[in-house]
């Protein structure tokens, strides 16, 4: 771990109903390193991404990003500079692609229309919907949804991504084109942090695997060395387990 | 039929001057209403909790009392307290106050039923609550509320004649008069009902092509293009 981690979380708790679903989770992300979270469902996966930039708050523990604590003062600029994918993707339904992937531009970072327009054009057609600027989310497929909202966080120039199963909404067959935008992003140097059971990704584009289970982390490491040979059997049970499901699907 | 042509020839242009009245005092209370049901459905959906219930008790008091006797109220019981409204003015406050409520519910209906991924989004990108309500909640609701906001502006539209019940002369005072002078209540009366399905068809037309105009497809119908 080096001294300078652009994003720390340390020690984070938070209590649902009654039930802790983080237990006391603590990691780092470095600059242009992406980890991928795995772990079964109910695990706290999607909540630890939801207490990084406080849409749920932790109920104890903190989180540094770029050397500044997250809190509830200034959480707008924060948030600006944390990029979020949604499963559900989750773009403005009454904004065509172009203006969705421009307004946070516009209201957050005080972009002119000029400026915002050309970090738009530039992200869509990273993510290859150049030809889909007029288009309404709703005439979009779910894995072009899912790359214009990719490129609606990119172009807010973020410190980091998180994903939140960005694919788990998609059609099978859609999933790939997702995966490889991330691929591309993360070969490219972008900080990511995705919580997804895409081997696929998990395999070529990330640094570390974190595996989680019952609100902690059981054990990370690279993806050669936690996929071949995991240190706690829990890891190992999860990953034949989802082995098998990708190998029936 | 020609008879009728021929009262109608003779009458309409006094019922029209009623028009004016019934039109106006229309517009006052459907833009009273609409600005009060702004503050309402922000008490009932956004507000901390005494203002959500102060809201939520002003929706129910006047959805839950007659509208007549809410103008008797306002027009011959503040006198009492000191409070005298001329009719036009009465008319158009009580009007206006009973369809802040109604108002207010369809856009409760309206901004509820936007998924709340679309809050969370706008948020999660660092915009403001008030960014998120003016530029995404704002513009998905008022387009979703369209159908229903049309159909209570027909129904204040039409309850505008109870203004006739405090002695203001509006459409259906004058249609009225018409009758006495010629006791021909059924032609008079024919006559202004075909003047208020005229008004409420304009507006309902209106505000349909308003719809046709503002829809998005997936958030105000779904499937494939509507023509």
């Amino acid at each position: 771990m080096s001294d300078n981690p652009i994003l720390s979380v340390r020690d984070v708790r938070k209590t649902y109903g009654g039930v802790e679903v983080l237990k006391g989770v603590s990691f780092d992300l470095e600059r242009g390193q992406s980890k991928i979270v795995i772990g079964p469902s109910g695990t706290g996966k999607s909540t630890l991404l939801r207490c990084i930039n406080l849409l749920s708050p932790p109920d104890s523990g903190n989180v540094v990003l770029d050397g500044v604590t997250v809190e509830e003062r200034g959480i707008n600029q924060i948030r600006a500079q944390i990029g979020f994918v949604f499963q559900e993707f989750n773009l403005f339904t009454h904004l065509r692609v172009l203006d969705n992937v421009r307004l946070a531009q516009r209201n957050v970072l005080g972009r002119s229309k000029q400026e915002a327009t050309r970090r738009a054009m530039e992200e869509l057609e990273r993510v290859g919907l150049s030809d889909k600027l007029e288009a309404y989310p709703a005439e979009l497929s779910g894995g072009q949804k899912q790359r214009a909202s990719i490129a609606r966080a990119l172009a807010m120039d973020p410190k980091l991504i998180l994903f939140d199963e960005p694919t788990s909404a998609l059609d099978p067959e859609l999933t790939g084109e997702v995966v490889q935008v991330m691929k591309d992003l993360a070969n490219a140097g972008m900080t990511m942090l995705v919580v997804s059971h895409e081997m696929g990704f998990a395999r070529a584009a990330a640094d570390e695997v974190i595996f989680m289970e019952g609100g902690v982390i059981v054990e990370q490491g690279p993806p050669s060395t936690l996929f071949t040979c995991p240190e706690h059997a829990r890891t190992s049970q999860f990953l034949r387990m989802i082995s098998h499901e990708h190998q029936e699907a | 039929m020609l008879e009728f042509i021929e009262f109608g020839k003779t009458w309409m242009p006094f019922l029209l001057e009623g028009v004016g009245v019934t039109l106006g005092l229309w517009v006052v209370a459907m833009v009273l209403g609409f600005c009060l049901a702004l503050l309402l459905v922000w008490g009932r959906v956004y507000a901390a909790k005494p203002i959500y219930l102060f809201a939520t008790a002003y929706v129910e008091v006047f959805r839950g009392t007659p509208m007549l006797v809410q103008l008797f109220f306002i027009y011959l019981g503040l006198p009492e307290i000191g409070i005298v409204l001329a009719p036009f003015t009465a008319a158009a406050v009580a009007i206006g106050l009973n369809t802040a409520a109604y108002q207010a519910e369809y856009f409760r209906g309206a901004i509820q039923s936007l998924p709340a991924g679309q809050m969370v989004a706008a948020r999660a990108m660092g915009m403001s609550r008030f960014q998120a309500l003016r530029d995404i909640i704002l513009p998905q609701a008022g387009r979703r509320v369209i159908p229903q906001w049309s159909n209570e502006a027909i129904v204040e539209l039409k309850y505008t004649s109870i203004a006739y019940a405090i002695g203001l002369t509006e459409l259906t005072a004058r249609a009225e008069q018409v009758g006495y002078q010629t006791f021909q209540f059924l032609e008079a009366f024919t006559l202004v009902a075909i003047i208020y399905l005229v008004l409420t068809g304009i507006v309902a037309q209106s505000l349909d092509f308003l719809e046709r105009k503002t829809r998005i497809p997936g958030l105000t119908y779904t499937g494939g293009k509507m023509e």
